[in-house]
């Protein structure tokens, strides 16, 4: 009675696993394919005998020297930090003082200041972008670093205040009313209380405001044009390689290597990275 | 005041740096002046080297503090900066542009016409293109590059073209304008061309042109037109790009595309480059960039390159040219220093080295230095690049000319002929209706 | 997200001057301190988001100098322009292959993942969010280097299956689907993971059920999986709408919108225009046709979620 059950199932597991193997072949293979591009020797990605997806004539790391030492990609990394790490910052700060207002603070217009919130954050920064071009340079900001610092927050924080606001809703009311008795001032409750508790959120929080931070690319293009306050999305693509005629390999090195702070802060951090990413769908 | 400075300059100098520092007049007891520069990132491996190089020992000897950022011209990134600064009222002292660039922004560039006047008076006129581009509106709005510039012959492997083909263009353009015949040069036209394309396509080794979005395109598609007697828009400002001509133009371009890769409408301007060093390509339009790092990296290929000129079409022969121009930006607080160096950088002393740094590449703007003794001696091949400064009667243009620079400027920088032949060949539209649509884009850039 | 409204006291410490007591009460009433925390939030938003678009609409509407208003000429004029519809229609379409993709691919996904043994499905999870986490410009020119026509891995691979190789982003047609195929790539990871927390969270009795009436694989998923994540699949996919119509880097990266502007969107035209020909309301104005598709989405999305909290 179980046999034609479980030959049902192992089938089912093979198709399954097939289909697994086929995506996880589509997932990887570019940065499979950027990684040995970045390991071969130029004649190598020059030639086109031989099979292309292995390295075969002996691996390099030329390539990842001349990153470092001829080209500006250590300057536009030292960017990419100086960046992402004040606009972390300030964005948590934002969205903690938010997410805590409106999820424990009952006032007038809190509702509205939600929903605010949840509609700018579907306003695309490519729709953005041209108006912020004139402010910025008003400011007299364009070609700095800094202005992405104004701008990176607009699409960090109303996510992570929603995330926050998710999380900090489901912290019990009893240690609420348990601080008040106690005397506490609201900073005291949301400082002492509220964020051990949340700690998994402002994780998964962080961790977006980071990747976003580091991964933008229209705003550095549209506002950055020099090479000393490039960062290093924008840089690498415009401006790693320059003039000369065959650079793949350096390309793909640099590529490679502004990828890795994203990749393992999600290897070391997957569980709150995928909670912070799934926080909506299984909320209300 | 300033103009008899720089007479003096002229009067008195002979070797460069050292000679500069006579005119103590606007330095005297001057603390250390910056001047920061947007540049072309230049080709040829070593050329921005030796300018820096150059621009050093001035500075020092001028107490002038000089930074150079060498700037792509991969992806436009050298026209998005010249956009930005001139918009954000904030950059580089000098700038350089592309083309016709230097347009787009005349009213916020400080005229240069006291530095170009002067190296006129001292070293004769800039060749005719150059003229064109930088002096509108009655004054030299640029000042033509002291580097860079370059026109676009053609790069051929001779033995290819000759293997294949059976034609030998070393014969048709020697390394000596006075030894050619003229019957072989005048035969050198559109249709010889085509009858080698179909040779060497046969072969194995086509030719590669591109048709996409990028200068190579519009520097060999505008004469190509030119050659036809096919104009976009004429100097007065009417539209002239739908007649004949053009059409003629357009079958001719659908034939000829049949002989090269399919890849062409995706190029960019490194491509070509690939196209010839890889060993697969037997000719492209180009400056000698490619030869000068087949140079370095295929020496057997490099050896095989011959520059020289374009076909000849029904309306005359010309020849694409991408040359740059410098400016200096009306909020720049370091003009003085900006334009000293300029008139430094273009003086013949000084052009002579940087010519010699950039292996030939740099095509003078100023017509008595074309007896530059480089393009007969630099080589392998000796002479192969003798043909690289015009020596016959090749018209060396811009694509959009001879429309008003204002509308040249977006001609070009537009793409409107690629866009339009690509149309064509590549879309499969009819070419009276991709002149139409040609047509209407130019209406659009009248359009304030 | 509405927050909760408990009225709770909050005692002021005694040891305060009653006068400052009063004040320090009034700072710590909900309204006055809600407001306070949040002022940093609207400030970013009304100054950086609200103003900014309100600005796009004014700077539409002037000349390419700035020097005048010209009212909806600049639409006008885009209207009349072949570029302008070839714009319009590549977004739309490229919109809605990659999202309907997207979704199906990340079910299906999401749906094998679910299948297999609970010890394995952490790996395949976390190896399948990796095209998420890679910055997309960067991934993007990894994506060039595939489709690089020389050197095409992908050319070389179809070569020995006996296929033509392709010319990914020198034909209109190729490059379009270069294009979708990235962002598809790309994007599939957060269908998956958003739709395997929504399996995981149909409780398990409601397919012990209609285990023991029968009921083979599809009639479950027909009749159970797919009615129990409605919501979650109509919220993500209007997201992604939003996002997708959005896009910029894989455009930019790969063809910059050519060949022959053939693959421009909405976001990269207004950028070509705007940034990099100087004609910044005509850009402008080329942005804001994105907003109505971003407004109609914004309200189903908005309508969704507050159904789904109901």
């Amino acid at each position: 009675m179980t046999s034609p059950r479980r030959t049902r199932r192992n089938v089912t597991l093979l198709v399954c696993y097939g289909l697994i193997v086929l995506f996880m072949l589509f997932f990887l293979f570019p940065p499979y394919w950027m990684a040995i591009t970045s390991f071969k020797t130029n004649q190598e990605i020059e030639s086109l005998e031989g099979i292309p997806l292995i390295v075969q004539h002996g691996g390099t790391l030329k390539h990842y020297q001349d990153l470092f030492a001829k080209t500006d990609f250590l300057l536009y990394f030292r960017n990419s930090v100086f960046v992402t790490i004040p606009v972390v910052l300030l964005s948590m700060v934002i969205s903690v003082l938010a997410a805590y207002a409106l999820s424990r603070l009952g006032f007038a217009g809190a509702g509205l200041i939600g929903t605010a919130v949840f509609l700018v954050y579907l306003v695309p920064d490519s729709l953005l972008f041209i108006p912020l071009f004139k402010i910025i340079g008003a400011l007299g900001l364009l070609n700095s670093k800094w202005s992405l610092l104004l701008v990176y927050p607009t699409a960090i924080v109303p996510f992570c205040t929603w995330l926050l606001i998710g999380y900090f809703a489901s912290i019990p009311r009893e240690l609420d009313e348990a601080a008040l008795v106690d005397g506490a001032s609201h900073a005291q409750m949301l400082v002492r209380i509220f964020l051990p508790v949340a700690v998994p959120g402002l994780i998964a929080a962080t961790i977006f405001a980071f990747t976003v931070s580091w991964s933008g690319f229209l705003y550095p293009l549209a506002f950055i044009y020099s090479s000393h306050e490039q960062v290093l999305t924008a840089g690498t693509v415009t401006s790693l390689i320059k003039g000369d005629v065959y650079h793949w390999g350096g390309l793909m090195a640099g590529a490679l290597l502004a990828c890795l702070p994203p990749v393992l802060l999600y290897v070391f951090l997957m569980d709150y990275y995928i909670s912070g990413l799934t926080a909506g769908s299984t909320k209300g | 005041m300033e103009q008899r400075t720089r007479r003096e300059f002229l009067k008195t100098t002979t070797a460069g740096a050292a000679a500069v520092s006579v005119v103590g007049f606007p330095y005297v007891s001057r603390a250390q002046a910056k001047l920061t520069m947007g540049l072309w990132d230049h080709w040829v491996p070593g050329a921005n080297d030796a300018l820096k190089k150059i621009v050093d020992e001035w500075g020092k000897a001028n107490k002038v503090e000089v930074s150079i950022d060498f700037i792509t011209s991969i992806g436009n990134k050298l026209q998005l900066t010249g956009a930005a600064e001139s918009r954000a009222g904030a950059g580089h002292d000098v700038m350089a542009f592309q083309t016709w660039d230097g347009t787009f922004y005349k009213d916020k560039l400080e005229p240069m016409s006291d530095v170009a006047e002067a190296l006129i008076k001292k070293f004769g006129p800039f060749n005719e293109n150059a003229t064109y581009l930088n002096r509108q509106d009655g004054r030299w709005v640029t000042l033509p590059s002291p580097i860079g510039s370059h026109t676009y012959p053609l790069e051929t492997r001779m033995d290819l073209v000759k293997k294949h083909a059976g034609v030998d263009v070393q014969d048709i353009f020697p390394p000596d304008v006075k030894k050619r015949n003229k019957q072989k040069v005048d035969a050198w036209d559109w249709k010889m061309f085509l009858a080698v394309a179909k040779k060497v396509h046969a072969a194995g080794f086509p030719i590669g042109c591109s048709i996409a979005e990028n200068t190579d395109s519009n520097d060999w598609l505008g004469p190509l037109f030119a050659t036809h007697g096919a104009f976009p828009m004429d100097d007065k400002g009417n539209i002239t790009i739908d007649s004949p001509a053009t059409l003629e133009a357009i079958e001719y371009l659908k034939e000829f595309v049949q002989y090269m890769p399919k890849d062409i409408y995706g190029w960019d301007d490194a491509s070509n480059n690939r196209w010839l060093i890889s060993g697969k390509g037997s000719a492209i339009f180009n400056p000698p960039s490619a030869w000068t790092v087949a140079k370095r990296d295929q020496p057997e290929v490099a050896a095989q390159v011959w520059h020289h000129d374009a076909p000849r079409g029904p309306k005359g022969r010309f020849r694409g040219s991408l040359p740059f121009t410098w400016g200096v930006w009306k909020f720049s607080k370091n003009k003085k220093p900006a334009k000293d160096l300029l008139l430094f950088l273009s003086e013949r002393e000084t052009q002579w080295k940087l010519i010699t740094a950039s292996q030939g590449y740099d095509y003078p703007q100023i017509v008595s230095f074309q007896d530059h003794p480089i393009w007969n001696e630099i080589g392998p091949p000796v002479g192969g690049q003798y043909n690289y400064p015009v020596r016959g009667d090749e018209k060396l243009i811009v694509a959009g000319w001879p429309a008003k620079p204002e509308f040249g400027a977006q001609i070009y920088s537009k793409w409107l002929l690629p866009t339009m032949v690509g149309k064509v060949t590549s879309g499969g539209m009819a070419p009276k209706d991709a002149v139409k649509w040609a047509a209407g884009e130019l209406e659009g850039y009248k359009r304030g | 997200m509405s927050p909760s409204g408990t009225a709770v006291d909050v005692a002021a410490p005694a040891r305060l001057r009653p006068a400052r007591a009063r004040l320090w009460l009034r700072l710590q009433s909900r309204p006055a301190m809600g407001i306070f925390m949040c002022l940093p939030l609207i400030l970013l938003i009304g100054g950086l988001v609200a103003y900014p678009f309100f600005y796009a609409i004014y700077l539409s509407m002037l000349n390419k100098r700035e020097t005048a208003f010209i009212g909806l000429d600049n639409f006008r004029f885009l209207m009349t322009r072949d570029v302008f519809w070839q714009v319009a229609q590549t977004s739309f379409v490229f919109t809605f292959l990659a999202v309907l993709w997207k979704a199906i691919l990340g079910f299906t996904l999401a749906l094998v993942i679910h299948t297999v043994p609970t010890r394995g499905q952490r790996v395949w999870r976390g190896l399948s969010l990796i095209p998420w986490v890679m910055p997309l410009a960067l991934s993007s020119l990894g994506w060039w280097w595939i489709y690089e026509p020389t050197h095409s891995a992908l050319n070389w691979m179809l070569m020995l299956f006996g296929i033509s190789p392709k010319p990914w982003l020198s034909d209109p047609f190729w490059a379009k689907f270069s294009v979708i195929l990235v962002n598809i790539w790309y994007g599939t990871p957060f269908f998956m993971i958003t739709y395997l927390a929504g399996l995981k969270s149909i409780p398990q009795e409601l397919f012990e059920s209609s285990d023991i009436d029968g009921a083979s694989g599809f009639q479950r998923l027909r009749h159970i999986t797919l009615p129990m994540l409605k919501n979650i699949i109509a919220i993500t996919m209007l997201f992604s709408t939003i996002v997708t119509l959005a896009t910029f880097d894989i455009v930019r990266v790969l063809t910059r919108g050519g060949p022959r502007q053939s693959t421009h969107m909405f976001g990269t035209y207004a950028f070509e225009l705007g940034i990099a020909s100087g004609d910044v309301p005509l850009g402008a104005a080329v942005s804001l046709f994105m907003f109505p598709i971003l407004a109609v989405s914004a309200f189903f999305i908005l309508r969704g979620i507050r159904r789904s909290t109901m």
